[in-house]
């Protein structure tokens, strides 16, 4: 066993194998610790993150990578690939959340921040087709209680 | 499909302590598992101050409260006396920024101290403070409020507020001047010439400040404003005085100095 392996090959839940650069694959901290206790065998198993999602991971690992690229090509980088549907936003931060990225699972994470803050109830449900699940007068309730944030 | 459902215990707490109090308030009513989150203790805390063990450890009675969230909100909806009532602390419930009044007694009031026919101190109902300083009549009007900038917000812009009454029978008070400085930056004779014009009677005229109502019953003019950046200003200074036209004034009664965020 070796435990200076170049290439990894990780496999996620829908079974589909990525084989990635070791100096990029350990931005997951996860991935990290996985090939400093050297229990690393040929592939690594993914079972919570779908092919779908780790396409987009290695995409943003890659371009973090990239060697010269400028801080601003970074923000523009990040700025459109946190535009995505609610759905693949929470995809992501699972995966992170499961990859221990924390730099990751902090950009998704202040993305959602940024789509709740300012907005009625009515405007995040539709934003992350959340049911209202309170009945009428338990929603009547809370409000009353918080008038002054409904102002 | 609520996707929120399927995130970890403890992350839409955290997403939440992102946004800001009105905000977690507001995602209350969404679901209940939005409710849920926006009790957390953890969402809380993360919007009390980071210093907010050491203010409550200078509270002048202790209170209790069950959750962080109760704390929060009674120090919204009542302010609390700290470091043996010498001031009042409260937060900003939109924004949980802090707040604070310097009583009358914490104040440098010219002719305030031992000469009871000029200043009298007394206990008033409404007051917070167990003493209000009570102005029977003085030529020289000069109050000085002065607290540390480490003690406030950071990155807030403050708002400065006299807070006083006026009695049925009061004179000299149409035209009295206001600044407010950074101690160590700004002499107070460069502070003097900047100062703005306010009239504590109300008498309305261009470029000079009115009083407001405020709903503890009390009335507020305003002294000044200033950014407090990362809070290593050192002292800032609010000061009210009227030192040009010694004619007598009286019938003034002072709480104290606020300084609350904009």
């Amino acid at each position: 066993m070796s435990s200076s392996t170049k290439f990894l090959t990780l496999k996620t839940c829908d079974d589909k194998k990525f084989v990635l650069d070791e100096a990029i694959a350990v931005r997951s901290q996860t991935i990290k610790n996985m090939v400093e206790d050297d229990c690393v065998s040929n592939v690594i198993p993914l079972p919570n993150v779908d092919s779908k999602t780790m396409t987009k991971v290695i995409e943003y690992w890659k371009k973090h990578s990239e060697e010269g690229i400028s801080k601003d090509m970074l923000m523009d980088f990040d700025k459109a690939f946190v535009k995505v549907h609610h759905s693949i936003l929470h995809a992501l931060i699972l995966a992170a959340n499961f990859l221990n990225d924390k730099e990751m699972l902090d950009m998704m994470c202040q993305e959602v921040v940024d789509r709740i803050k300012g907005k009625t109830p009515e405007e995040i449900r539709k934003e992350f087709d959340i049911k209202n699940d309170f009945t009428p007068e338990e929603e009547e309730e809370i409000r009353k209680e918080n008038a002054w944030a409904f102002e | 499909m609520d996707f929120f459902r399927l995130l970890p215990e403890g992350c839409v707490s955290d997403i939440l302590s992102f946004t800001s109090p009105k905000d977690a308030v507001i995602s209350s009513a969404i679901s209940r598992g939005f409710n849920s989150a926006a009790e957390s203790d953890l969402l809380w805390e993360k919007f009390l101050p980071e210093d907010y063990e050491d203010i409550i450890s200078r509270y002048v009675s202790p209170r209790v409260c069950s959750s962080k969230k109760e704390l929060y909100f009674s120090l919204c909806d009542s302010p609390v006396l700290m470091d043996g009532g010498k001031l009042s602390f409260s937060l900003d419930k939109k924004t949980g920024k802090k707040c604070f009044m310097i009583s009358a007694r914490e104040l440098a009031i010219s002719w305030g101290v031992d000469t009871p026919w000029y200043w009298e101190w007394t206990s008033h109902p409404d007051s917070r403070f167990p003493e209000v300083a009570h102005l029977h009549t003085v030529c020289w009007l000069d109050i000085r409020g002065t607290i540390g900038t480490q003690m406030l917000s950071k990155r807030t812009n403050y708002v400065v507020h006299l807070v006083f009454k006026l009695a049925e029978e009061h004179h000299g008070l149409e035209i009295a001047y206001a600044y407010v400085r950074f101690v160590n930056r700004v002499s107070d004779k460069e502070a003097e010439e900047r100062a703005s014009t306010l009239s504590l009677v109300g008498k309305r005229r261009p470029y000079v400040k009115c009083p407001q109502k405020r709903v503890d019953g009390w009335m507020e003019i305003e002294l000044g404003n200033f950014i407090n950046d990362i809070g290593d200003d050192e002292d800032v200074q609010a000061r009210l005085m009227e030192i040009k036209h010694l004619h007598g004034k009286g019938g003034l009664t002072v709480q104290g100095i606020e300084f609350r965020p904009e």
